[in-house]
């Protein structure tokens, strides 16, 4: 029987009606697309091969340094594995990353030459890693960079859901975040595993006899305790709160999206889709794509062995389907609030190695995307790769720090000017232009109001 | 629904807090919210007023593979007169596995039907690696994880089990790897398991000369024509030295680079740069395979073969750690290599660190790492060294006094689970037509919540600090994983028919005459067996929950049954489930989750 109470229940608890509305904003009145941004971090886990993913062109000066550097790999200029032109055919994209091309060629996707941390200069995957993540350049925190733009974002009191660390083990970008909910899969995040008896409301049955108590609203009582411990399963069990009334499963792509549903990463980006139009006050997010570290291996679009190009692939549908999803006109335009920021902890040496792979390099690229990015042209400069121009006469040179593009995004679009106290000791901010909107004095962070003392 | 609410002009805001109104307070659920620090408080040391279970219970706990009533009760009858004589036993029993029989887990072993894991290498790579069938193909990994579960559960050699798991920590391999998942059983059986308690310069050379590490970091493919650098940067980053010693980009010859004398007596630069990485490189060039190689085709059984010749190994000179390896030296500059590692202080201090963070705290105290650091590098050619080793850090004060400062690790948690409640759980490859098997269920489940073992795809291997495991993404799923194991029968999770994989209301009713089934008696007991002791609050909310309306001391009648009518009185209502129902509580409390 479905009573009133248990309509109610069902509405707040069991998230049918609430579910949908999320995907029908409309419904509810609302004029504009969410009054707050969203910045998306993608990481590619492994050290990313850039000058495969974004290759010489034809018309570029690096070609011949290039091709004669990647005899085997080299993305071709014509025949079948050709590259996708685009700025004049300054540079290719990878030919199994067509829907970044349209991003690129339709101006909502920007990418960025010779990004990377210029120092400390490290080959180790996760030195790389941890010192971008943590922010500081080699010191030991604790603590994500993200973490710290959370906590300095001057955000309202109350906000459902700051910020999602896609997986089971929380990004180290959001390290030390009380407010981030770490999750691989929306649909599977909740504690309904148990008897069907005692799987009970406020769990995720509506019918019960009165008073009648289920496990998961036990749990609180057994995690009450003083400890860093029971702060963590206290931290849980608000997330598993916040994502109970979400259904999911009823969630539909708008704008024809198909996310791939063999694709973890794609299946990750649905979720945050869902969770943006939903209106949780997503600020953050981060996501990882793994399988980078090609050494051996790492195969050639115009033959049909290519690993590269399969990660790449599955790169360039993700973002691809998120784009479209996201960008609706009017109320619905998510995209103009969402932006997309991809990197990797190096690039790859620009010298492959004998066993069709390519080996820990310095200089990488990043990707910038989304409706508010200054798109359809490179930032920043390259080195060029003839051996004077590399990094120890082997890597592509860092010539623009990560921090700069991540520091232009955390001050334009979510308008939070302390990228100081984000990445300690970084100085000299100025923006490249990738992302629109307002200049910010940049600046660090008296750590008083940062706690509360206001 | 959407369409009954479209036509009220109210924000979704008040709808909620409407609604909120209609059926009483609810919390406000938001991530954010006033009064809550944004950003973890920095972790206290000690934790205050830590409950802390019987010192036995605590040992095992962070020995094993998770505290069991018997083993417990077989520790107290070891030869000593106090807790600690008995744990000294206790762990010298453990550091000879050999000696210690094992059928129990041995018979289910051998029932589970495993057909791979007495195949000898050449085995292996003839009828799974060289197999295109991708089920046929990886076999021996599937069968080393059904088997690495059942000795984790029943195996009686419960410090080897758990050492055998750090090391393959430390010697991380992607299990699924195409070619290497194919040889998994050699690697696992003669490569790490062999040397769990013998030297680790010897497993160094057996890991790098293993089928499975040559493939998962490339070194079979590296020659003097194509040096591949992928393993020697692991080797030294991940196996030996650690990221701790690590100098970055810098000319070796730096002055500001300390030397000094190390392990074998002689000087050596004590951090290393990436020259260092690229002339080992150099040195295990043509350490590689017998793989069919299109020069050596009739060599294609899989195993390990130095190859010497002009292209394959580089003959020159090479200087790693400012040691000069002479040229025209062959194999011996990769036994130099691993010699000169083995013994170097910095890889003493980075071992010893992992494995007093393994068993102390995420930070253990600097003296007691210098002190098993100092053990290591004197004993690295003994055969028993990491026997020492580890039999010092068991029997440290830092170990016996330590509580609390870890969490069980998904695995940890799922095997801890099933052996404190005296489960059932043989994963096999059998198969149930369409049928989800128990085997695949749980496997995904513990892959969930972060931790399938032999899936961790980076050579670093899983973390094993508490930030990681304390994320809201592992701790729920590892939540859901142990409330699901309290309902999930044998063999097919959700066929009714069949045995629950913990019996808890068999154990309870064996335990217990019917008149003695109090809520009381019964949380005490499954207290006792999970968690050692009755901390609070878990034993009175366990209790609470238990109980319904009834008193602690009356006795339950245990059925499956709705207690009557539209308002059933709830102490009789589904007391089975109820039960299974409190015993995952306990499984998920705090208590049982850390180390």
């Amino acid at each position: 029987m479905f009573d009133r109470r248990d309509f109610l229940k069902s509405s707040v608890a069991g998230g049918g009606a609430l579910a949908l509305a999320g995907g029908s904003k409309l419904a509810f009145g609302a004029t504009a697309a969410n009054s707050y941004d969203t910045l998306v971090v993608v990481y590619l886990r492994g050290g990313m091969d850039a000058l495969s993913l974004f290759s010489p062109g034809g018309s570029n000066a690096n070609r011949a340094a290039y091709e004669s550097a990647r005899p085997s790999l080299k993305i071709p200029l014509s025949g079948t594995g050709a590259g996708l032109a685009v700025s004049a055919d300054q540079w290719r994209l990878h030919p199994r990353a067509p829907q970044l091309r349209d991003l690129y060629t339709g101006g909502k996707m920007a990418v960025v030459l010779g990004a990377g941390m210029p120092a400390p200069v490290t080959r180790s995957h996760f030195d790389a890693q941890a010192n971008m993540e943590v922010g500081l350049a080699g010191v030991g925190g604790g603590v994500g960079w993200l973490t710290r733009v959370l906590e300095t974002a001057n955000l309202p009191g109350t906000v459902q859901i700051p910020a999602v660390s896609a997986g089971s083990i929380t990004a180290t970008s959001l390290l030390g975040s009380t407010e981030t909910i770490t999750m691989g899969s929306g649909s599977d995040f909740r504690i309904d595993s148990g008897s069907w008896a005692w799987n009970v409301e406020p769990d995720f049955r509506t019918t019960a006899p009165p008073g009648a108590r289920g496990i998961f609203s036990m749990l609180p009582e057994l995690w009450s305790e003083a400890g860093a411990f029971e702060a963590a399963g206290r931290q849980t069990l608000d997330a598993l709160n916040v994502i109970k009334p979400i259904d999911f499963g009823a969630y539909a792509p708008a704008n024809g999206a198909v996310y791939d549903s063999g694709s973890g990463f794609a299946q990750q980006l649905k979720m945050l889709a869902q969770l943006i139009k939903r209106d949780v006050g997503l600020r953050v997010a981060t996501i990882d794509l793994g399988g980078w570290d090609t050494h051996d291996g790492q195969g050639n679009p115009a033959n049909s062995y290519d690993y590269f190009g399969n990660k790449v692939e599955e790169l360039s549908k993700g973002l691809g389907a998120f784009y479209a999803d996201l960008n609706g006109s009017g109320a619905s335009n998510y995209a103009g609030t969402t932006s997309v920021v991809v990197m990797s902890e190096f690039g790859r040496r620009v010298r492959e190695n004998d066993d069709g792979g390519t080996d820990h390099g310095y200089g990488s690229v990043m990707l910038a995307l989304g409706g508010s990015v200054n798109g359809g042209l490179t930032y920043g400069s390259f080195a060029g790769l003839a051996t004077a121009q590399l990094f120890e006469g082997a890597d592509v040179m860092v010539t623009t720090d990560y921090r700069r593009v991540m520091s232009e995004a955390v001050i334009r679009r979510l308008r939070n000017p302390n990228v100081y106290y984000a990445f300690p000791g970084y100085s000299g901010y100025t923006p490249l232009g990738i992302f629109q909107g307002t200049d910010l004095p940049p600046s660090g962070n008296d750590r008083i109001f940062g706690n509360g003392f206001q | 629904m959407a369409s009954v609410f479209a036509s009220q002009v109210v924000s979704r805001r008040q709808l909620i807090q409407s609604l909120a109104g209609a059926i009483g307070a609810i919390d406000p659920v938001a991530m954010r919210r006033p009064g809550k620090p944004s950003v973890q408080a920095p972790k206290a040391a000690p934790e205050p007023n830590l409950a802390m279970p019987p010192p036995t219970v605590r040992w095992l706990q962070k020995a094993t593979f998770g505290y069991n009533f018997f083993d417990n009760l077989a520790l107290g009858q070891l030869p000593g007169a106090t807790d600690d004589a008995r744990w000294a036993n206790w762990v010298g029993a453990q550091l000879d596995p050999a000696a210690i029989s094992d059928s129990a887990c041995d018979s289910r072993l051998a029932g589970a039907g495993f057909t791979t894991l007495a195949k000898t290498l050449p085995q292996l790579w003839s009828q799974h690696r060289g197999s295109t069938d991708y089920a046929v193909r990886m076999r021996p990994v599937a069968e080393i994880e059904c088997a690495t579960t059942i000795r984790a559960i029943y195996s009686k050699r419960q410090l080897f089990e758990v050492m055998t798991d750090f090391w393959h920590d430390h010697f991380s391999t992607f299990g699924w790897d195409y070619d290497a998942g194919p040889l998994f059983v050699h690697y696992d059986r003669d490569v790490i398991r062999p040397n769990v308690f013998g030297n680790f310069r010897t497993m160094l050379e057996a890991v790098a000369k293993s089928t499975t590490m040559m493939y998962y970091l490339d070194l079979y493919a590296s020659s003097v024509a194509g040096p591949n650098e992928n393993f020697a940067r692991e080797l030294i980053e991940l196996h030996t030295l650690g990221a701790e010693n690590y100098a970055g980009v810098m000319d070796p010859t730096d002055p500001s680079l300390p030397v000094g004398v190390i392990g074998d007596g002689q000087t050596a630069r004590l951090k290393y740069v990436d020259e260092d990485v690229y002339e080992s490189t150099r040195a295990l060039t043509g350490w590689t395979l017998k793989n069919g190689h299109w020069q050596y085709p009739a060599d294609n059984d899989g195993t390990f073969v130095f190859r010497d010749s002009a292209d394959w190994h580089d003959r020159f000179t090479k200087y790693v750690l400012n040691r000069r390896f002479a040229p025209d030296q062959g194999q011996q500059d990769g036994f130099k290599l691993f010699d000169l590692l083995a013994s170097h202080p910095g890889t003493a201090n980075f071992i010893a660190r992992k494995l007093c963070r393994r068993f102390i705290g995420d930070d253990p105290p600097q003296s007691l790492v210098t002190s098993i650091a100092q053990l290591f590098q004197n004993t690295w050619q003994a055969p028993d060294q990491l026997r020492q080793v580890t039999q010092a850090i068991l029997l440290s004060a830092e170990f016996k006094n330590t509580w609390g400062t870890k969490i069980k690790r998904p695995f940890n948690a799922l095997v801890g689970a099933v052996r404190a409640t005296f489960g059932e759980f043989v994963p096999t490859l059998a198969t149930y037509g369409t049928e989800w098997s128990t085997k695949d269920e749980i496997n995904s489940r513990v892959q969930q919540a972060g931790q399938r073992k032999f899936y961790w795809p980076a050579p670093n291997g899983y973390p094993d600090r508490s930030a990681a495991w304390a994320s809201t993404g592992s701790l729920a799923m590892t939540w859901k994983m142990l409330v699901r194991l309290t309902e999930i029968r044998q063999q097919v999770g959700y066929d009714s028919a069949r045995p629950n994989v913990i019996d808890v209301v068999g154990v309870t009713n064996a335990t217990f005459p019917a008149a003695s089934r109090t809520a009381a008696n019964i949380v005490g007991y499954w207290c006792d067996v999970i968690l050692g002791f009755r901390p609070e609050p878990v034993y009175t909310k366990a209790l609470d929950f238990l109980r319904q309306n009834a008193t602690p001391t009356e006795v339950l009648v245990l059925n499956e049954a709705w207690a009557g009518g539209t308002n059933p009185n709830l102490k009789n209502h589904y007391t089975q489930s109820r039960l299974r129902s409190t015993v995952a509580l306990i499984l998920c409390s705090p208590d049982a989750l850390r180390r």
